[in-house]
């Protein structure tokens, strides 16, 4: 789901740009001052896994798969903004030290992966996790990535490159990860269960939730 | 600040998940060349012919997680520990600069 360099018209690239921009000012300053001790190396540890989870390609037979992109599991496990914060460090590294997604298109990227997926990740399972949280957990992974998908359906959609067909793009994107989806959820609910058993005092779930 | 045997010792399960996934990516490379890995994105645009115009301005230092000459499968762990290590460093430098400590 990574864009690369040349697929995006400049000023769309420009636009994603700002909009992540201000996303990660704004996240920033919301943390400026509060996070404590153990948050600091669990951000780090979240990241890290899922840098290597995203290194995992999911060998589906066919010709169309994907792999964990995890911006659910951020922003539950260490809410929205830390959440968008330790996505935007994968994705910069990845970018940077691994070619993978164009310096070009990082807005973008950024913009899909470390905040639509994190965001509406963190929303569904705060709005659902009273009454499920298996279900909460499971639907933050798949819609998170459903949508950021199609985001990334939306921008392309938008270029030259991809003769303006916002209707193709926006199609494959959402049909194939709104299926591809499912796979991403039920990893995003057994990976933040397993922290949840290991370690419960770190997680800002409610204790009645986790019990 | 926690010393690194406190915290290799509390972070312990975490840092074997991450261990297991780096050493199976091998696996994981080999298996989706087998299959003809391809994304939706690079479906679409295979489809509406933008492939042609894909191009990298930065290769990065290990491109496409492979160390240019070295045996493409252990430079996968290479890249996946190398990866770890510098995400996981970057997110404790912003974490500190945000006022954690």
């Amino acid at each position: 789901m990574h864009i690369p360099d040349g697929f995006m018209d400049l000023w769309i690239c420009a636009v994603m740009y700002i909009i992540s921009a201000v996303v990660i000012v704004y996240s920033a300053r919301k943390l400026k001052g509060k996070l404590e001790g153990p948050q600091v190396p669990l951000i780090g540890m979240v990241a890290a896994g899922i840098f290597a989870a995203q290194m995992l390609n999911w060998p589906i037979p066919g010709g169309t798969s994907a792999h964990f992109v995890g911006g659910a599991i951020a922003g539950i496990l260490l809410g929205p903004y830390a959440g968008c914060l330790s996505m935007v460090s994968v994705l910069t590294i990845q970018c940077l030290v691994f070619g993978d997604g164009g310096i070009t298109a990082l807005g973008a990227n950024i913009f899909s992966m470390a905040i639509v997926d994190v965001f509406v990740g963190y929303w569904i399972f705060t709005a659902l996790r009273q009454r499920n949280l298996d279900v909460s957990l499971f639907l933050a992974g798949w819609i998170g990535i459903w949508l950021g998908a199609t985001a990334t359906g939306v921008v392309l959609g938008v270029s030259s490159v991809f003769a303006y067909g916002f209707v193709t793009t926006v199609s494959v994107m959402g049909i194939w990860h709104g299926a591809l989806g499912i796979i991403e959820g039920i990893i995003s609910m057994l990976a933040i269960k397993f922290v949840l058993d290991r370690q419960p005092d770190l997680i800002p779930v409610p204790k009645e939730v986790v019990a | 600040m926690e010393s690194l045997k406190e915290g290799l010792r509390k972070w312990r399960s975490v840092l074997i998940v991450i261990s297991v996934m780096i050493l199976v990516s091998p696996f994981f490379a080999w298996a989706s060349e087998v299959v003809g890995y391809a994304e939706p994105l690079e479906n679409a645009a295979e489809h509406l012919g933008a492939m042609e115009h894909e191009y990298a301005i930065i290769s990065g230092i290990i491109p496409d997680y492979t160390i240019p000459g070295a045996n493409p499968y252990a430079s996968t762990i290479v890249a996946g520990i190398v990866g770890c290590l510098i995400v996981l460093g970057l997110c404790m430098v912003i974490g500190k600069a945000l006022g954690g400590k």
